[in-house]
């Protein structure tokens, strides 16, 4: 059985796993950044960082597929991604007008 | 094997990147260390055929997005992370829990897998023009609903950054009212 | 217009007047209200004597107009119908007759409401006077209850009319359950009389009657008594009357004088074709009514609120009807029944005039000398005390001595006619006792210290004119049946209804005149010099400095309300007492807070999710992925 994990590009071979693997990683990190970090802006970025883990993820696998979708898949997740980024940073400019936003944990005024 | 040096520079490259997002703890550097980060991936992009995806990462996402949060930076200020607070034990929890779920998804790729690919024409792989026909036709619907999506985010944030109302005497509302003081002459 | 749609224009009216001004209480003027209020009743008047000439024309041949089916389930036929009759037409020209004088009378003495409440008024009194056309009109025993139930609800709203006065309100609750309690025992009379003849309506039932007495139908009408007993107020549920005199001066002249207190004297008339078939609960009938007419004549020697008095006087009187229609004199009764109605109206209105006049003072001693100030309202009031204390030539001699005549002279091996007459006759020489302690009390003499007023005014002319022209009837009224006084005399009342009664089924006897002077002469002698000396002049002290006991008795009202209360309403706390602490803390109260506590307990432990901090969802949300992820490496092996 081949392994369809080889991706030949140019005169070497990358394995698709490789890939994956440094996608994981880059999303793991931001994971634990959101969950250690308590600087609201740090954790947007955080955010921005497994996303753009994610879109790595999904070129990895239209290039081993040679599907397209994948690729435009991760073009929507920019789209999505910025929107997030500009609905949060709003937000974030709108508290802080209020008072000091330096720790997420101190904004639980939703609290049951 | 220049392609797999490049794969590897900019895979150290990437995950420094991420380290250095989480770790530092001034938000400005973790936006140019988040820069580094899709620099490098935008550069992994290139190696996977997705020149339109590359352009859009380097000219958008680094470009406009990260612009975005560095000007919120510049608007609130260089607020550097306190030490302490509630929550303290969620510094080594969350750092278990997030290392546990890499270990996990790293686990799920040994082993994996791939499906056969299809067999398409690698020489326009990934090309504007792939990528226009691919979002005009199959996608068109999908394409618009962002479209819409980010209508509303721009409309959002405009309502939401754009003030209280004259008079409430909000913290920042002092920066609307200058703009507004010309209508005030004792502004 | 046909008869049908006439019969259905003198129902319809009184209702669209009450719902216009309940409607629009607080909006429509008060000039408006003066005209709709008695209007509707007078041009219900007007239709009424349609129906008599018509009934006057045709001898007498009852019309069952029916208009539309009600109910309709199996054997169960309810019609929508109105019977029209000697009876009814007899009845709807009292209720419309008076009770238009009523309601006219009532544009002046309510004049210091307020303007909503005196639409609200207004409205009540349409009510009333709907519901006790319908109940007089109605052509089954359904449609009867709906009145009957009516009469009871606009009674209750007028007593608490003034809704503001505690006392009020507990007199018009007090009317109110005892009144249920009469409906209940109506219903249940329904029930069985469907069960056995299989109709409700007069017609069927009558129809269906056998021919002999049978238990069931002694159930029936000891039932039918229970319903007829409460709504006139008679032994033992009679408590509620004197309290409802609570209500403005007006409604208790009209309903709780001279109509709805009659109702059960309708009853028992109308459904005479069962009496005369149970001759126990017949029997009983006369029998509640002599104790009820001479025990509340003995109580209303002793009453100071002049209003009390004349409630009183207002049971007994009843009680004299009852006796009649219980000793098969139905006519007699009826005659009463208009009799009553002119003079207890009259009184009413007098007492009205006076207590208007006097700033809403009740009290009768602290009258006094009225004669010379109120002349007008004095004459008027005479007129209707020495009606009710039948004197001649006034309407309530007549009709007294018709019942105490009938009954005298009824053939029965028992006695128990006889019986009955003596209790009317000992009742008839105490009504005149305490009619005159009531007239030398408060309007001779000299005018009392206390009194609020010195110098009250005569009653304003709208107020006038319905007293005048009821102390008319009152007075000529009884030249309608002179058979008492005079053999063989004219009776057109008993002529008029002989086509729903049939003829008087015995003759009366010579010796009649013998009790009918006797009456008159002690009636007349108690009203005066008696009462006269004890309670003007003062010859005599007063009786009951002499026998405080009895005195004591008769003002407690022989402490029936505190027997009552001892038997049912302590009881009934004890037991809602016990019921609070034994059953519902416990069982009912804990089921439902027990449920909520449990909600409320586990909405505590689940609100410890809810801690509003960001990263422990963010934490939480990731370890959900993280079991998942567990999850799917063990399935997937």
């Amino acid at each position: 059985m081949p392994d369809y994990g080889q991706i030949t590009i140019g005169g070497g071979t990358l394995s698709a796993a490789w890939f994956l693997g440094l996608a994981a990683i880059l999303f793991t990190l931001g994971a634990i950044g959101v969950l250690v970090r308590r600087n609201p802006l740090i954790i947007l970025i955080c955010i921005e960082l497994m996303l753009n883990a994610v879109n790595l993820t999904l070129i990895t696998f239209a290039r081993q597929l040679q599907d397209l979708d994948g690729q435009l898949f991760a073009l929507m997740t920019m789209t999505v991604a910025a929107a997030e980024a500009v609905a949060g940073l709003a937000i974030l400019v709108d508290i802080s007008r209020l008072r000091e936003v330096e720790d997420v944990d101190e904004l639980n005024e939703l609290k049951g | 094997m220049l392609a797999v040096a490049v794969f590897w520079i900019m895979a150290v490259l990437a995950v420094l990147g991420g380290l250095g997002v989480i770790v530092s703890r001034q938000p400005i550097r973790s936006i140019l260390s988040l820069v580094v980060v899709m620099l490098a991936l935008s550069v992994l992009f290139l190696l996977l055929s997705a020149q339109f995806v590359f352009a859009v990462q380097v000219i958008v996402y680094a470009g406009a997005v990260m612009v975005l949060f560095l000007f919120v930076v510049a608007l609130l200020g260089p607020g550097r992370e306190r030490r302490g607070g509630r929550l303290r034990f969620q510094w080594w929890l969350g750092s278990l829990v997030g290392l546990v779920f890499g270990g996990f998804i790293y686990s799920m790729l040994q082993g994996a897998r791939f499906r056969p690919p299809q067999h398409t024409d690698l020489s326009t792989f990934g090309t504007v023009q792939e990528i226009g026909l691919g979002i005009f036709t199959r996608f068109l619907y999908p394409f618009e609903l962002t479209s819409v999506l980010l209508l509303v985010a721009a409309v959002g944030a405009i309502y939401l950054s754009r003030g209280g109302r004259v008079g409430e005497g909000r913290g920042a509302a002092a920066d609307d009212g200058r703009v507004r003081g010309e209508e005030e002459p004792h502004a | 217009m046909p008869l049908q749609a006439i019969t259905l224009v003198i129902l319809a009216l009184p209702a669209a007047g009450s719902a216009a001004l309940g409607l629009g209480a607080l909006k429509v003027p008060r000039r408006l209200v003066q005209v709709v209020g008695p209007g509707t009743v007078w041009v219900a008047f007007l239709c009424s004597l349609v129906l008599f000439m018509d009934q006057f024309a045709n001898g007498g041949k009852p019309h069952d107009f029916t208009y539309w089916t009600w109910l309709s389930s199996g054997a169960l036929q309810v019609p929508v119908d109105l019977f029209v009759d000697r009876l009814s037409v007899f009845m709807c020209l009292v209720v419309t007759g008076v009770g238009g004088l009523i309601v006219t009378y009532s544009n002046g003495y309510m004049e210091h409401e307020t303007d909503g409440s005196y639409a609200r008024f207004f409205c009540y009194m349409d009510l009333f006077i709907t519901s006790m056309l319908l109940l007089v009109l109605a052509g089954n025993l359904v449609l009867l209850i709906v009145g009957w139930a009516g009469v009871g609800l606009s009674s209750y709203l007028l007593i608490g009319f003034f809704y503001w006065r505690w006392s009020a309100v507990v007199a018009a609750r007090k009317a109110f359950v005892m009144n249920v309690i009469g409906d209940v025992g109506m219903i249940l009379g329904t029930f069985v009389l469907f069960a056995a003849y299989h109709s409700v309506t007069y017609r069927g039932i009558f129809a269906a009657l056998p021919r002999t007495d049978s238990p069931l139908l002694e159930l029936a009408a000891f039932l039918f008594l229970v319903g007829a007993v409460a709504k006139s107020a008679q032994l033992p549920l009679h408590t509620w009357l004197p309290d409802a005199m609570e209500g403005p001066t007006p409604v208790s002249a009209l309903i709780h004088a001279a109509t709805m207190v009659t109702a059960g004297v309708y009853l028992v008339g109308r459904l005479h074709p069962v009496y005369d078939l149970a001759w126990a609960a017949h029997g009983a009938v006369a029998l509640i009514g002599a104790v009820t007419a001479l025990f509340a004549a003995s109580i209303a020697i002793v009453q100071t609120d002049i209003k009390r008095v004349l409630a009183y006087s207002t049971m007994s009187q009843i009680g004299y009807m009852f006796l009649a229609v219980g000793v098969g004199a139905y006519a007699a009764g009826f005659f009463h029944l208009m009799a009553h109605a002119f003079f207890k109206a009259l009184l009413f209105l007098g007492a009205g005039n006076v207590i208007h006049a006097m700033n809403d003072e009740q009290d009768m001693r602290r009258y006094g000398g009225l004669w010379g100030q109120m002349r007008g309202t004095s004459i008027c009031f005479l007129v209707g005390s020495l009606s009710l204390a039948g004197i001649i030539p006034f309407v309530g001699f007549w009709s007294k001595e018709v019942v105490l005549g009938d009954a005298f002279s009824k053939p029965d091996p028992s006695g128990f006619p006889q019986a009955m007459w003596a209790i009317g006759f000992a009742t008839a020489v105490l009504t005149g006792f305490y009619t005159g302690r009531m007239w030398w009390m408060a309007f001779a003499g000299r005018p009392s210290p206390e009194r609020p007023v010195s110098r009250p005014h005569e009653a304003q002319a709208v107020m006038m004119v319905p007293v005048v022209v009821l102390a008319v009837l009152s007075t000529v009224g009884g030249f309608l049946q002179i058979n008492a006084g005079f053999h063989p005399g004219w009776k057109l009342i008993e002529d008029w209804l002989t086509p729903t009664f049939g003829p008087l089924p015995w003759q009366a006897r010579d010796l009649e005149y013998f009790p009918t002077a006797a009456t008159l002469l002690l009636a007349g002698l108690a009203f005066w010099p008696i009462a006269d000396a004890f309670y003007r002049r003062r010859v005599w002290s007063v009786w009951s400095e002499r026998l405080p006991f009895l005195q004591r008795l008769l003002e407690r009202k022989y402490y029936l309300d505190e027997l009552y209360d001892l038997l049912f309403v302590r009881p009934m706390d004890a037991a809602a007492e016990s019921g609070d602490h034994l059953l519902e803390a416990p069982v009912i109260d804990a089921a439902p807070t027990g449920v909520a506590m449990t909600a409320r307990g586990s909405a505590g432990i689940l609100s410890l999710a809810e801690n509003g901090l960001f990263r422990t969802y963010v934490l939480v949300m990731l370890g959900a992925a993280l079991v998942g992820l567990v999850i799917l490496l063990v399935v997937r092996g």
